[in-house]
């Protein structure tokens, strides 16, 4: 029987099952994934899943990902959506406390979530005959989570310790904060995904709760599986964990587009630090933009590798940097081109600028050399390919790109466009992009270099 | 349908003139890794040239025959490569990643680099200043400023105290003469490993890694034995004192495990019970109770010899005194009472379900195979290791804690800022005999 129609044939099985609160399984067809199969399904309820059947290792990555992240938010409120990577680990109406963690221990299996802009997940790595334990879990926390006083309190203690490790004390996160902050100034990608402190510390039990109920539905998730699993064992497992949980009305998102930036915004953060940083960021273009791929590139001319212009330039022949760093955002919206520099101690950012710009003057000018565009081409597939060697990074790019594309299939397309360019298209995106007039500088400055620590003793 | 591998079966390949290749083969993705291996480390270094084993290492990309620094970087880049120094104590090794297509090319670029490397005068200065500016930059993250005071403080006086990047004091010490010393002494066939997982077969290794090791001088090179480290009686405490910190790293240390100890395994099931996983002692009582630290963990890392056992925690300033007493009272408590049968038999569960995730990529597989021959690992310490785990019983277990585990020999190692932070430490720890503060750029 061909791979489609069989498919349709177990959807009406499953759907002919008592189980699964009457919620219908829809075979949404096959999509290719690179060399692999993956398979569309959807439940009534709207949730979507997607299956990858892939037996190099007996193992399973269950993946939920929920179109919910700090973009969510709203001012006074921020760090809601990441507070709940944290709650979603806590007790349920049928776990008690610590349940949940223990039972997928017991099973060998490793989970954690992650939070940004556009989205939350939740992954859990498992032994392949334990893929049900996630499938009942997995839907347990998506209706039945408890939040009260006790466990919203203990986790906001967490998170404010956990935003003192990655922030507050951490010279990287800080200046990163404040790039964003410096750099949008209406859109929520201007807040941190992990909130601002007073933020954190003001949460109550019914904030969480009105967040919970709007945004943790079938509806506004996706169930991602790769590995050595019976696929229809396992939508007859996800049938009948989920099938009863209602789909909920997902309020329309009201974020204000970022007007355009007309003019330089600098900013300076004094910090004990080793040397001095420099951020340069300009305002980039969507993951889902054409030109995405492009500026990706051209950001692997100049910053990717020991060969790249700018570390030649910066930390080998004048040494004046340690390190040298370009991304392009990966978001839904448009986001930053963020180019980030490491002094070495004794040099500083006012020595670096006028390096750089010249670079950048260089990329606008001239097309960059066909040896260089090999050389990012290169790295880029190296890089692709990288992702795909677990099922775990599979799962992690069919969810990331379903939910911020739409598109699981994305990363092959983005490969595609690697291989497509050319030097002119580089040109074109850096006369694009990189406008001196729009873009954000920030510095950070050692306060201090070293403590005599005599004054304490 | 491909059959899944459940444990590293690397195949081995005899070399002449004494060498010795692995492969993990798996052609799922079209990647290879390459390692090739020495069996010396940073234990091997010069007391006063720290990080020697490293720069050495880290020339081999800066010049050989034909081919100067920027035009070695460029063509790893080019192939789709890419290649890293890794350097512990008892191995230093480049590991490289390519694509598939580019195998080849890549062995002929490594090739080169290893037979006719030309140690330029100028690039080792180059080289050796920015490992010290990379030194200097590292400062800025507490969690490595605090695992550095500890390596050098609980092993003070003995090779594994020696950081194998070196200091910003050795790194300058070490001269061209050095390089070439290393290299002649301890790049030879006999002292080298090379490894390869991916998308390769086994019919290609032979001519491959004769290619590789085709301008590498026959030769061996006896291991570096270095003696048991020990430590002086008492608790001890180093503050490193960074201004600003609203959030402290602590560490706890003392002697852990050798992988050749009879009762290695007990003592490793018994720490998972106690800090190995998000369920343990640890996080229950400092991170879902008290909600004082991100994370709580304990960990007995292993080598040729005894190594560390260390506890890591690391919460806000405020909390420093109390979750430092409470992690030295839990640390007794275990040392004193042990784990129960209950905890044992729920951690070998987890320990032998997860194994699974150790050997799901043949790279994996391979670092464990490489592991047992670096190292010199019992040879069954990772293929046996579930039935090992599941032999454990609350007693070995226990027994194991009591007898590895000394909660009188402990150092306490804490980064934060001193003005805030050292008296609730000095009464966080009963029975303390000395404190020394030291700042955070000491080495």
């Amino acid at each position: 029987m061909p791979r489609e129609k069989k498919r349709r044939a177990w959807a009406e099985e499953i759907n002919a099952s008592a189980a699964g609160g009457g919620a219908t399984l829809t075979f949404d067809g096959t999509q290719a994934f690179g060399n692999e199969a993956l398979h569309l399904w959807r439940l009534g309820n709207g949730l979507t899943v997607l299956v990858l059947v892939d037996s190099a290792a007996p193992v399973v990555a269950y993946h939920t990902w929920f179109s919910v992240g700090s973009r969510h938010e709203r001012p006074g409120k921020t760090g809601l959506a990441h507070l709940f990577e944290h709650l979603m680990f806590g007790e349920t109406e049928s776990l008690g406390a610590g349940v949940f963690d223990r039972k997928l221990e017991e099973s060998g299996a490793e989970t954690n979530a992650a939070t940004w802009v556009d989205w939350t997940y939740y992954h859990e790595l498992l032994p392949a005959d334990r893929v049900k334990l996630a499938v009942k879990l997995e839907a347990e926390r998506m209706h039945r989570l408890v939040l009260r006083e006790p466990q919203v309190a203990s986790e906001k203690e967490v998170v404010a310790n956990e935003r003192r490790f990655r922030v507050d004390d951490d010279v990287e996160g800080l200046a990163n904060e404040l790039l964003y902050k410096t750099a949008f100034q209406e859109h929520p990608y201007r807040w941190p995904t992990i909130g601002w402190m007073q933020d954190i510390q003001g949460f109550t039990p019914e904030d969480c709760v009105d967040f919970y109920r709007t945004y943790y539905a079938p509806n506004n998730a996706t169930v991602v599986v790769v590995g050595d699993v019976r696929e229809r064992d396992l939508l007859l497992a996800i049938r009948d964990a989920y099938g009863a949980i209602p789909s909920q009305p997902i309020p329309p998102e009201d974020v204000a587009p970022e007007p355009i930036q007309t003019e330089e915004r600098r900013a300076e953060l004094r910090k004990p630090s080793a040397s001095d940083k420099l951020l340069i960021a300009f305002k980039g273009p969507a993951l889902g933009d054409a030109d995405h791929a492009l500026l990706t590139m051209l950001s692997e001319v100049l910053f990717g590798g020991r060969a790249s212009r700018l570390y030649r330039s910066l930390v080998v022949d004048r040494e004046l940097a340690i390190d040298v760093r370009g991304w392009v955002s990966t978001f839904r919206d448009p986001g930053l081109f963020e180019c980030w520099v490491t002094a070495r101690e004794s040099r500083t950012a006012t020595e670096i600028l006028p390096v750089i710009d010249e670079a950048f003057s260089r990329v606008r000018a001239d097309v960059v050399g066909e040896d260089e565009l090999a050389r990012a081409k290169a790295r880029l597939e190296l890089g692709s390919l990288q992702q795909l060697e677990t099922a775990a990074g599979k799962a992690e790019q069919i969810g990331f790109f379903e939910v911020v594309l739409g598109e699981p299939a994305h990363p092959f397309r983005r490969v595609d466009a690697f291989r497509r360019a050319t030097t002119a298209d580089l040109r074109r995106v850096a006369r694009r992009y990189l406008v001196d007039g729009a873009r954000t500088v920030l510095r950070v400055t050692p306060e201090r270099l070293s403590t005599p620590a005599e004054a304490a003793q | 349908m491909r059959a899944a591998r459940a444990q590293a079966h690397s195949l081995r390949f005899e070399l002449e003139g004494g060498g010795l290749a692995l492969l993990e083969p798996s052609h799922d993705v079209p990647l290879v890794s390459l390692v090739v291996a020495l069996r010396t480390g940073s234990a091997s270094d010069p007391e006063d040239k720290s990080g020697l084993a490293r720069i050495a290492t880290r020339m081999l990309r800066r010049g050989c025959e034909g081919l100067v620094a920027e035009q070695i970087d460029f063509r790893i880049d080019v192939l789709g490569a890419e290649m890293a120094v890794e350097t512990s104590p008892s191995t230093v090794a480049i590991h490289a990643q390519v694509i598939a297509r580019n195998l080849d090319a890549l062995v002929e670029l490594l090739a080169r680099m290893l037979s006719t490397p030309t140690f330029p005068e100028d690039e080792l200065g180059r080289l050796k200043r920015e490992t010290v500016s990379e030194i200097v930059e590292a400062r800025d993250s507490d969690r490595v400023i605090a695992q550095k005071a500890m390596q050098r403080t609980l092993f003070a006086g003995h090779p594994y105290g020696r950081n194998a990047g070196g200091t910003t004091g050795s790194v300058p010490r070490v001269d061209r003469s050095d390089v070439v010393a290393f290299f002649k002494r301890h790049v030879v066939r006999g002292n080298i490993v090379v490894a390869l997982a991916g998308d390769v077969t086994a019919d290609r290794v032979p001519a491959l890694a004769a290619r590789l090791l085709a301008g590498v001088p026959h030769g061996s090179v006896g291991i570096d034995e270095v003696l048991e480290p020990t430590m002086p009686s008492g608790r001890r405490l180093v503050l490193v004192d960074k201004p600003e910190r609203t959030q402290t790293q602590i560490l706890l240390g003392t002697l852990g495990t050798s992988p050749h100890d009879e009762d290695h395994v007990p003592l490793l099931v018994a720490n998972a019970i106690f800090g190995g996983t998000f369920t343990s002692r640890l996080m229950k009582e400092i991170r879902s109770k008290r909600g004082w630290s991100y994370g709580a963990s304990a960990r007995a890392s292993i080598d040729r010899r005894r190594q560390a056992w260390i506890l890591w925690t690391f919460p806000a300033a405020q909390d420093v005194g109390p979750c430092l007493k409470l992690s030295i009272e839990l640390l007794e408590q275990w040392v004193a009472g042990g784990v129960t049968a209950r905890e044992v038999s729920f951690i070998q569960r987890y320990l032998a379900r997860s194994h699974a995730f150790d050997v799901d990529t043949a790279t994996k597989r391979l670092h464990q195979t490489l592991d047992v021959d670096l190292l010199g690992l019992p040879p069954d310490y990772f293929n046996g290791w579930v039935a090992h785990v599941r032999a454990v019983t609350a007693e070995t277990a226990s027994a194991a804690v009591k007898k590895r585990i000394d909660a009188e020999r402990l150092l306490a190692v804490v980064v934060g800022t001193a003005a805030e932070v050292l008296e609730p430490l000095r009464s966080a720890v009963p029975s303390l005999s000395e404190v020394v503060v030291v700042p955070f750029d000491a080495e």
